[in-house]
């Protein structure tokens, strides 16, 4: 933790066993998540509806990660802006891609041994 | 351990450690690096979508297992940063071993799934589905064990006696940034290139 | 930490007890190669950026000549039809080396010696935040430039009849990498060529290690080492565009390194990620490259525009005219540098709307640096302007990459895009932003920054000769290329017909080429006599602005004796000539500078690197063992962080005794 210098031992403490809290909880929660997904893909709801909510829940993971495992919310900001920009040009260039290259736009494949 | 030295933390600047900065960034790199990895994948599978039909091939309760297990890990291993924060290097260390044992199941899992959809046609040569697939899980998985010779290795330093709580604190929180990356760029591969596959 | 606002000078002479420090012993109980008396060791092992910089600058400019030599033989070749001096496949591979030799071991190297030199001047820091990283990036770069022009070895065996290739490339001869420096798909794949393609696939991806271990650490230095009171508004714009490209490099190269590992995975273990006829599209590999390619050009020019930006000012003796503007500008030009890269692929077939997207954000670009020129040209307005060597090819990279961004705002124009595609209209356009930008405003870092770097004036007025001689040879070479490539001449091919109108200007641009290649000589020339000169160039010689100027010439080792405390934008300009409360204060240290130590581990680390891509390359020609000397690199390179890592980072304190005044 960057501010953990001016802090007391006793202050770190406290705000370690703080966390640990948010930690267990969140550990819980991811577990729960998993066990969700798993069985979501199998239920028979319409493709887009689960397709959303998976995409959703690896999205809520992500960020649960990200902001209290790896500290994001208590920590100072210009991290999350240097984690967020390559995150940002990734997601950005590489959706771009995925649409630029549309299967209309290739040939048909021809496999070997088919 | 000292992975990089910083010489002279900033005497201005914002108050981050260098060491801590240094990991954020790379790791803002490494989401463009798996990015372009994951995106190969799914191109090749939007292109092909005929090509190979892995939903006879995946064990999702296999997978979901190594999933909740990378999760508890990084579980872990958030509480041995914390400890490292707080000076209990017993504590410390007890969950240290745990991220290595459970990383070392994630990677065992590995090995079983690569060596069991070999042995069931797909090689790494198979059309498009082989050497994407192959290379972005073989990459994440190196990512894995690169991590967990640096916990070993942590360990072993701690071992040594020569570990201290306050300096090496550091240290520590950025081999944890790194193990809880691996464990997020899994998150995403686990619902991109599982999951999907049997809804579509 | 207590700040006084004095006026004295912040670096007196000095006396520091350096001669009578020892090496210590390092955490692996070995002895630190600290304060050696062998220059060889002391510059092996350094992690002082000054030297380290010095050292990019060398390696750069030997391998500027290198390219400049290749493209010399690629004129010659072209000066007159049917012309037989080389082979088609010599030529594909000289314009092949030209552009992977100029762009990643020339102008990069270039850029990152002046970054090594300037930025933790500029900022006030004793040092880049990882001192050892930064070797590490220096030799990891060597390595990479080894690897990659290891290939004119073997085919110069080759040519002697004593090396052929067999193994997985069998057959093919072709050692030097002979599928032009963008290496696009399928030709890149074993069916085309040899192991050339697997020399340039390992030399790229050190490279790219090198440059992103460089950018990591610089981003550090920049956000964290500066100076009390050197706020990021009033970094000088070189730093700021140091930011911003570290930045373009670190979110552009792992598309170039991912791509690589695909194609060498092709290569090596038959994948089919590019191979047609396992049904990979090569057109995926023209777009991971521009993801990579396009944030590369403007990695290329952005540090000229910071070099450009530092040096009218000074000439004009007036400040940058919109500082905040041409700081925001660098800003959107790399962000936006990110989202066109599909222009170089206009022609490929891209659909309406992603065709159009792509031609609009493209003409956008030419808006911030439109802005950018409108900037330089205020700052020059009304300005006391001295015509000093480094001003007239800073006046002359302004002009000459005007002309670059006019035809390149023609090219974002997709329909005159496919008229232009792969014509010499392209070589003129990227020519004249790659010479008359990006060339001329490192020649001008160079006259202005040498003095700073060695401590030695320049004499005589050579730098007239080499001004007129770039600038009247570019323009020969290069302006003719455009109604050449109108007239249809497609680029990279060996030789042409007569007939088409083309013999007059292929004549005239090869006579220009060689005006250019002797004003870069001249430019050597007087950079030996620098070295060599007499005249010392004192602290501050161009009664210049910011930081650096403020140190002595050469800086001593820890750059400042006390750390400075900054109190205005142009810090060092406003503590000569402005007010009381913006003058240059000093931070009272007690306890002596901390100096990093010196390391072997770094030069270790990336030695590993030679091993492993020759050795995996050659594997490719058929050599053999090369398998288990590939192995034997990665087990070096993880021998030497892991020594690293153990080592400890030491250091050692001077205390430099100022003289009382």
């Amino acid at each position: 933790m960057s501010d953990t210098e001016h802090m007391s031992q006793k202050e770190i403490l406290k705000a370690e066993n703080d966390r640990y809290y948010a930690f267990v909880n969140l550990a819980l929660i991811l577990a729960a998540v998993t066990g969700i997904e798993l069985v979501l893909v199998y239920l028979p709801f319409p493709t887009t509806l689960i397709f959303t909510v998976l995409i959703s829940l690896s999205l809520f993971k992500f960020v649960g990660v990200v902001a209290w495992f790896m500290h994001l919310i208590y920590d100072k900001l210009i991290l999350t802006m240097a984690f967020g920009t390559g995150m940002i040009i990734a997601f950005g260039t590489y959706t771009a891609l995925l649409f630029l290259l549309g299967g209309d736009m290739v040939a048909p494949q021809e496999i070997p041994g088919r | 351990m000292s992975q990089t030295e910083s010489h002279d933390d900033g005497h201005h600047g914002l108050m981050v450690k260098n060491k801590k900065l240094l990991m954020w960034l790379f790791l803002g790199s490494d989401c463009m690096f798996f990015g372009t990895l994951i995106s190969t994948h799914l191109i090749y599978r939007k292109l092909y979508p005929e090509e190979f039909d892995p939903t006879q091939l995946f064990s999702l309760e296999l997978t979901s297992f190594s999933t909740f297990i990378l999760l508890m890990s990084s579980f872990l291993m958030a509480l041995s940063v914390s400890a490292m924060h707080k000076g209990e290097m017993k504590s410390f260390r007890r969950n240290v071993v745990g991220v290595i044992f459970f990383g070392l199941i994630f990677l065992g899992c590995q090995v079983y799934e690569f060596a069991h959809f070999i042995h069931e046609g797909l090689t790494l040569d198979l059309g498009t589905f082989g050497s994407t697939f192959y290379l972005m899980t073989g990459t994440h998985g190196v990512h894995v064990a690169v991590g967990v010779f640096w916990l070993i290795s942590m360990l072993f330093y701690s071992q040594s006696g020569k570990m201290e709580a306050h300096k090496n604190a550091i240290d520590v929180e950025i081999a944890g940034l790194y193990w809880h990356f691996v464990d997020i760029v899994w998150i995403v591969i686990f619902t991109v290139v599982y999951l999907i596959e049997f809804i579509v | 930490m207590s700040t006084t606002n004095t006026t004295e000078v912040i670096n007196p002479s000095v006396h520091h007890d350096l001669a009578e420090l020892k090496p210590e012993i390092s955490d692996l109980g070995l002895k630190r190669p600290d304060h050696s008396k062998n220059v060889l060791i002391d510059w092996l092992t350094t992690v002082d950026h000054k030297k380290i910089g010095l050292m990019y600058g060398a390696m750069a400019l030997f391998f500027l000549l290198v390219g400049g030599l290749e493209a010399l033989i690629i004129r010659t070749q072209l000066a007159v039809p049917e012309n037989d001096l080389i082979s088609a496949q010599r030529y594909n591979q000289l314009f092949t080396m030209h552009g992977t030799t100029m762009i990643f071991l020339a102008i990069m190297p270039l850029n990152a010696a002046f970054f090594n030199f300037m930025v933790p001047l500029q900022i006030g820091a004793r040092d880049v935040a990882f001192p050892r990283i930064n070797a590490f990036s220096l030799w990891a770069f060597v390595a990479g430039a080894l690897v990659i022009n290891f290939g004119w070895l073997l085919q110069a065996l080759e040519m002697f009849g004593l090396f052929s290739a067999s193994g997985a490339t069998a057959g093919k001869n072709d050692f030097v990498p002979a599928m032009g420096w963008f290496g696009y798909a399928p030709i890149t794949s074993t069916e085309f060529t040899g192991a050339g393609t697997d020399f340039w696939i390992m030399g790229l991806q050190i490279l790219g290690v090198a440059s992103l271990s460089a950018s990591l650490n610089f981003i550090v230095t920049i956000i964290n080492m500066r100076a009390p009171g050197m706020k990021m508004m009033r970094l000088p714009v070189f730093t700021w565009m140091t930011l911003i490209v570290s930045l373009l490099i670190i979110f552009a190269f792992p598309a170039i390194t991912v791509a690589l590992i695909q194609l060498m995975f092709d290569r090596v273990f038959g994948t089919n990620f590019f191979s047609v006829a396992g049904g990979g599209q090569p057109i995926l590999w023209q777009h991971l490259f521009w993801i990579f390619g396009h944030p590369e050009v403007y990695i290329l020019v952005l540090p000229a525009m910071g070099i450009v930006s530092e040096v009218l000012p000074t000439f004009s003796r007036k400040p940058l005219f919109g500082y905040a503007i041409v700081v925001f500008s660098g800003a959107v030009i790399g962000f936006l540098g990110f989202a066109v890269w599909s222009h170089h692929m206009f022609t490929t077939g891209l659909g309406k709307i992603a065709t159009a997207a792509f031609s609009l954000l493209t003409m956008a670009i030419a808006v911030p640096t439109g802005v950018k020129i409108f900037n330089w040209v205020g700052t020059l307005w009304g300005g006391k302007i001295r015509f000093h060597a480094p001003m007239i090819f800073a006046i002359g990279f302004v002009w000459m990459f005007m002309l670059g961004g006019f035809s390149g705002i023609m090219h974002s124009s997709a329909p005159a895009d496919a008229q232009q595609q792969d014509s010499y209209f392209v070589i003129a356009h990227f020519h004249y932003v790659a010479i008359g930008g990006i060339l001329l405003a490192i020649i001008s870092g160079i006259y202005y920054w040498l003095p700073k770097m060695i401590g030695k004036m320049w004499q005589g007025s050579l730098n007239i000769w080499v001004g007129i001689l770039t600038v009247v040879g570019l323009n020969i070479t290069f302006f003719p290329m455009h109604f050449l490539g109108l007239l249809g001449q497609p680029r990279r091919t060996h030789t042409y017909l007569s007939g088409f109108g083309w013999e007059s200007y292929n004549m005239v641009c090869t006579i220009g080429s060689y005006i250019l290649a002797l004003g870069v000589l001249l430019l050597v020339v007087d950079i030996i006599r620098c070295f060599r000169s007499k005249q010392l160039a004192g602290d501050d010689p161009w009664d210049a602005r910011t930081l650096e100027w403020a140190t002595s010439s050469p800086p001593k080792v820890y750059n400042f004796a006390a750390t400075p405390v900054i109190n205005a934008r142009d810090a060092y300009w406003a503590h000569k000539y402005g007010p009381e409360n913006r003058k240059l204060g000093t931070v009272e240290e007690s306890h002596g500078i901390h100096m990093p130590s010196q390391s072997w581990m770094p030069l270790i680390a990336s030695a590993g690197f030679i091993p492993l891509g020759l050795g995996l390359s050659m594997m490719q020609a058929g050599v053999p063992y090369m398998g288990y000397v590939s192995i034997l690199g990665l087990v070096i390179i993880a021998l030497g962080i892991s020594l690293w890592a153990l080592e400890g980072p030491g250091g050692y304190h001077l205390h430099p005794k100022k003289e009382t005044n």
